[in-house]
C-alpha cells in the first residue's frame, strides 16, 4: 500500500469529448471515487457552456494523496479522449510519459509520440443498447488501465451517480470497460514476451 | 490352484493341433487357463479381446498361426493390429500391458507352447489380480425401473397426438428406413414392447432429440426411449444392437472398477500448462480410447480436440487441474440402457472430483457436459461443483476484448452436435465462436441449428445402413455449402461423419476435411 501511495502522489487526469458524452459525469466519478473511497484528495473542474450543446467539453481531475492547492491542469498525466477535436485540443499538452486513452472509432491519433490505449467504447455501448453508457466504459477502461482509482471504488461510485434503475445496466457497461482494459493489459504483456496465440 | 483367470483364444488350425498334443501327452497345462477353441485369431475383435477383462480376467492370451501359415492369409496381420490397439487402450485404462499377448505357433510347436504358457501364467502371478477384475463391484442397482406403463405415464406418452411430425423430422425415416417414432410408442401405450419390430426399433433410435424439437405436444421421446431401453435391459435384452461388437460398452463398464489407476493422460504434449492445485478442472472425455481404438481405420485425431481446448485455456491464463482417475461420463451406458454401470462410473467421477476440491468443471464434449450437468443430478448423483462448457468460457473471455483471430483460408459450414443444440438449446453458442472467426467464407448447411441433422448413430448401438445413407445425405449437405473443412463440435460427429465419407461405392465423392471448433480456434486465436 505504501509504495502504492508513493507512486500516487499526484495525479491529473482530463477527460474530454463532446457536450452530451457525460465527459462530466464520468470525471466526477473518478473524484468521487478517489475522495470518498480510496480517501485521497480531489478535485474537479468541469469546462462547459456553449459545449453543453455538442461543442468540446473537458473535465479536469486531480486526485492526489495530498491537499490540492489548484484545481487547474496545465499538463495531464492522463488524458482520456472521446472526440476528435478534444483530443487536437489536448494532445500537446500531455506530459511526457503520460498515458492517453481513446474511444478508438471517435478519436484517430496523429502525431502520437508515445504508446496509447483504445477502446471502442461507444459501439460497446451500443451493443448493449445505449450509446449513453460510453462514458461509464470509458471509466472501467480508465480505471483498469491507470489504477488511479480502485476497482471497488469506481464501482461503487458508479452505482452511486447514476440514475435510479439504471444501476444495473450502467454497472455491465463499467464491468465491459473494466474487462476490456484489463484483457489489452494482457495482451500487451503476452505480446512481450512473445506469446500471441495459444 | 490360485483365483487367476486366464482365457486363450486358440486358433483352430495350427496352435490347436500344438495343444492337442500337450492334452494327449497329459502335459501340465496350468489349470487357471481356460481355452477357447476359436476359427481364426484375425476373427477376435477388439471387442472379444477386451470383454474378458471387462468380466474379471487377469490375462488373455490370442494364439493363432505363424505368419504366413494363417488358413485364410491375413487373419494373423488383422490379428496383430487388434491385439496392438487393445493392449494401448488397456495401458490407457492403467492395466498392464502384458496382461494381453498375442503369440504364433506351428502345429508341431507342442513343448514351446507349454513354455510359453507357463510362462504367461508366471506372468500373471507374479503381477497378480487385474485391477479390474480384484474389486468386488458394490451392488449398486438403479431404483428398481418401473413397469411400462409407468415409463409411458411418466414421460406423458399419452399425450401424443398422432400428428406424426415426428416421423417426418426423423433423420432416420427420412434415410428410408421403416422406423416411426410415434408407430413405436404407440405400440408400446397398446402393450406390445414384445412385439419384434418394437424390439428392433427401440435400439434404432439415434436419441437426437428432434421428433421432441417438433413434439407439439411436448413428448421428450428420447428419455422415453432410454427408460423403455433400460426396462428392456433389465429383463435381459440381447446386446446385439451395439456397434463394434460392444467394445465401448465393454471399456465402459470395466472403468467402472474402483481399483484401476489410470494412465489416462501421459501422452499430453509437455507445453500444456496444468495446475493440480487449481479449483478449475478439464474434463476430457473418451478421445484417447477413440484414437486408439480407431487409428487403423479412420485415423481419426479426436486428442487434439482435448489438447486444443487445453491451449486455449491456456491461452486465458487458465491452467486446470486434470482428474488421473477420469472415467467415461457414462453418457453412452445410461444411453444404451445400462444405468447401473452408469451410476456407477458417475459415482466414482464425481467422488474423485469432490475429493480434489473442484469448484468448477469445464469439458468441450457436449455429451460429457450434457450427462455431468443433467443426467448426474437428474439420476441422484448429487454434484457441488458448477459444470460450464468450454464454448461459455471462451465466449466470456473474448467478449472482454483484445482478442482476435487469424485470417483463416477455408469456406467452413458446422455440424451442430445434438446434446448442445437440442437437449441444451444453445444453438446459438458455437454460432456465436464461429461469427468470430475470420474465414474465407462461413455457410450453415440447408438443415442447421435445433434442425440440424444428426451425425448418424449415438451410444453406440444401432448402426446399420439406414445410418451409412443419413450420413451420406448429411455430407452431401455439408458438400453443397461449398466449404472446404466441415466444423464439427463434438468427437462423436467427427468419428461418425468420418465413418460416412469412407462408403466404398461413393468413392472420395464424400471425401471433406473436418476440424473441431476449438481446433480452428486454437490456430487463429491472437491477441490484438
Amino acid at each position: 500500500m505504501t509504495k502504492e501511495k508513493k507512486e500516487l502522489l499526484k495525479k491529473e487526469i482530463i477527460i474530454t469529448g463532446f457536450g452530451g458524452q457525460g465527459i462530466v459525469l464520468a470525471g466526477r466519478i473518478l473524484g468521487k471515487a478517489a475522495s470518498l473511497c480510496d480517501h485521497k484528495e480531489s478535485t474537479l473542474i468541469q469546462s462547459y457552456g456553449p459545449e453543453a450543446r455538442g461543442g468540446a467539453c473537458s473535465a479536469d481531475v486531480i486526485i492526489s494523496s495530498r491537499p490540492i492547492y489548484y484545481p487547474y491542469i496545465k499538463s495531464p498525466d492522463i488524458l482520456a479522449c472521446m472526440s476528435q477535436s478534444g483530443f487536437e485540443k489536448f494532445i500537446g499538452s500531455l506530459k511526457k510519459g503520460g498515458q492517453l486513452l481513446i474511444d478508438q472509432d471517435l478519436v484517430k491519433p496523429v502525431d502520437v509520440a508515445g504508446d496509447f490505449f483504445s477502446i471502442p467504447a461507444t459501439l460497446m455501448a451500443e451493443e448493449l443498447g445505449r450509446t449513453m453508457m460510453a462514458n461509464i466504459i470509458m471509466v472501467g477502461f480508465i480505471t483498469a488501465i491507470t489504477e488511479v482509482i480502485s476497482l471497488k471504488a469506481s464501482r461503487d461510485t458508479v452505482t452511486g451517480s447514476v440514475p435510479k434503475g439504471t444501476e444495473e445496466m450502467n454497472l455491465t457497461a463499467f464491468s465491459k470497460g473494466y474487462n476490456y482494459g484489463l484483457a489489452l493489459l494482457k495482451s500487451r504483456h503476452k505480446k512481450a514476451v512473445g506469446k500471441t496465440g495459444a | 490352484m490360485t483365483d487367476l483367470n486366464i482365457i486363450v483364444f486358440l486358433c483352430n488350425w495350427g496352435p490347436h493341433a500344438a495343444y492337442q498334443a500337450l492334452q494327449d501327452n497329459a502335459s501340465r497345462i496350468p489349470v487357471e487357463v481356460d481355452m477357447v477353441r476359436i476359427p481364426c485369431s484375425g476373427r477376435i475383435s477388439k471387442a472379444l479381446l477386451l470383454k474378458p477383462f471387462e468380466m474379471g480376467a487377469d490375462g488373455v492370451l490370442l494364439i493363432g498361426c505363424k505368419s504366413g501359415t494363417c488358413h485364410y492369409g491375413t487373419g494373423t496381420l488383422t490379428a496383430l493390429k487388434n491385439v496392438e490397439d487393445t493392449r494401448d487402450i488397456l495401458g490407457l485404462l492403467g492395466l498392464r500391458k502384458d496382461r494381453l499377448r498375442l503369440a504364433m505357433f506351428l502345429p508341431d510347436e507342442s513343448e514351446e507352447l507349454l513354455c510359453f504358457l507357463t510362462d504367461f501364467y508366471n506372468d500373471i502371478k507374479a503381477a497378480g489380480k487385474s485391477p479390474a477384475a480384484s474389486d468386488p463391484k458394490e451392488e449398486m442397482l438403479a431404483e428398481v425401473s418401473d413397469p411400462v406403463t409407468q415409463i409411458v405415464a411418466a414421460h406423458d406418452v399419452y399425450a401424443c397426438q398422432d400428428c406424426g411430425k415426428c416421423s417426418s423430422a426423423c433423420p432416420l425415416a427420412l434415410s428410408g428406413k421403416p422406423f416411426s417414432p410415434w408407430a413405436m410408442a404407440n405400440a408400446i401405450i397398446m402393450g406390445r414392447i414384445d412385439s419384434p419390430a418394437v424390439q428392433k426399433d427401440i435400439w434404432s433410435c439415434l436419441t437426437c432429440g428432434i421428433c421432441y424439437e417438433r413434439c407439439p405436444s411436448a413428448v421428450n421421446l428420447p428419455e422415453f426411449v432410454r427408460d423403455i431401453r433400460h426396462f428392456l435391459k433389465k429383463k435381459g435384452a440381447s446386446n446385439r444392437y451395439e456397434a463394434h461388437g460392444g467394445f465401448f460398452q465393454s471399456l465402459m463398464r470395466t472403468m467402472t472398477s474402483k481399483a484401476l489407476k489410470f494412465k489416462r493422460w501421459d501422452w499430453l504434449p509437455d507445453d500444456i500448462q496444468i495446475d493440480p492445485e487449481s479449483k478449475v478442472l478439464f474434463f476430457g472425455g473418451c478421445a484417447p480410447y477413440f484414437d486408439v481404438f480407431f487409428r487403423n481405420h479412420l485415423g481419426i485425431q479426436t486428442s487434439d480436440i482435448i489438447i486444443d481446448s487445453l491451449k486455449l485455456l491456456n491461452f486465458f491464463d487458465i491452467n486446470p487441474a486434470l482428474l488421473n482417475d477420469e472415467r467415461c461420463c457414462g453418457h453412452d451406458l445410461i444411453w444404451s440402457g445400462d444405468k447401473e454401470n452408469f451410476l456407477r462410473l458417475a459415482k466414482l467421477n464425481v467422488e474423485a472430483i469432490q475429493d480434489m476440491g473442484i469448484e468448477e468443471l469445464v469439458t468441450t464434449c457436449p455429451e460429457c457436459y450434457w450427462t455431468l450437468a443433467h443426467d448426474y443430478p437428474a439420476n441422484g448423483i448429487e454434484i457441488n461443483f458448477k459444470v460450464t462448457h468450454i464454448y461459455d468460457l471462451l465466449e466470456r473471455e473474448i467478449d472482454k476484448g483484445a482478442v482476435g483471430f487469424k485470417e483463416f483460408d477455408h469456406n467452413l459450414t458446422f455440424q451442430d452436435p445434438c446434446r448442445l443444440s437440442r437437449f441444451e438449446h444453445r444453438s446459438e453458442l458455437p454460432g456465436k465462436l464461429l461469427n468470430r472467426l475470420n474465414p474465407k467464407a462461413f455457410k450453415e448447411m440447408q438443415d442447421s441449428g435445433t434442425g440440424a441433422v444428426c451425425c448418424g448413430n449415438c451410444a453406440w448401438i444401432g448402426c446399420d445402413s439406414f445410418s451409412k445413407a443419413l450420413q451420406v445425405k448429411r455430407i452431401r449437405q455439408a458438400h453443397d455449402t461449398g466449404s472446404d473443412i466441415l466444423v464439427t463440435a463434438c468427437p462423436k460427429c467427427l468419428i461418425h461423419l468420418s465413418c460416412g465419407m469412407e462408403d466404398p461405392f461413393l468413392g472420395k465423392e464424400l471425401k471433406m476435411e473436418m476440424m473441431d471448433l476449438v481446433s480452428i480456434m486454437a490456430k487463429t486465436i491472437q491477441w490484438e
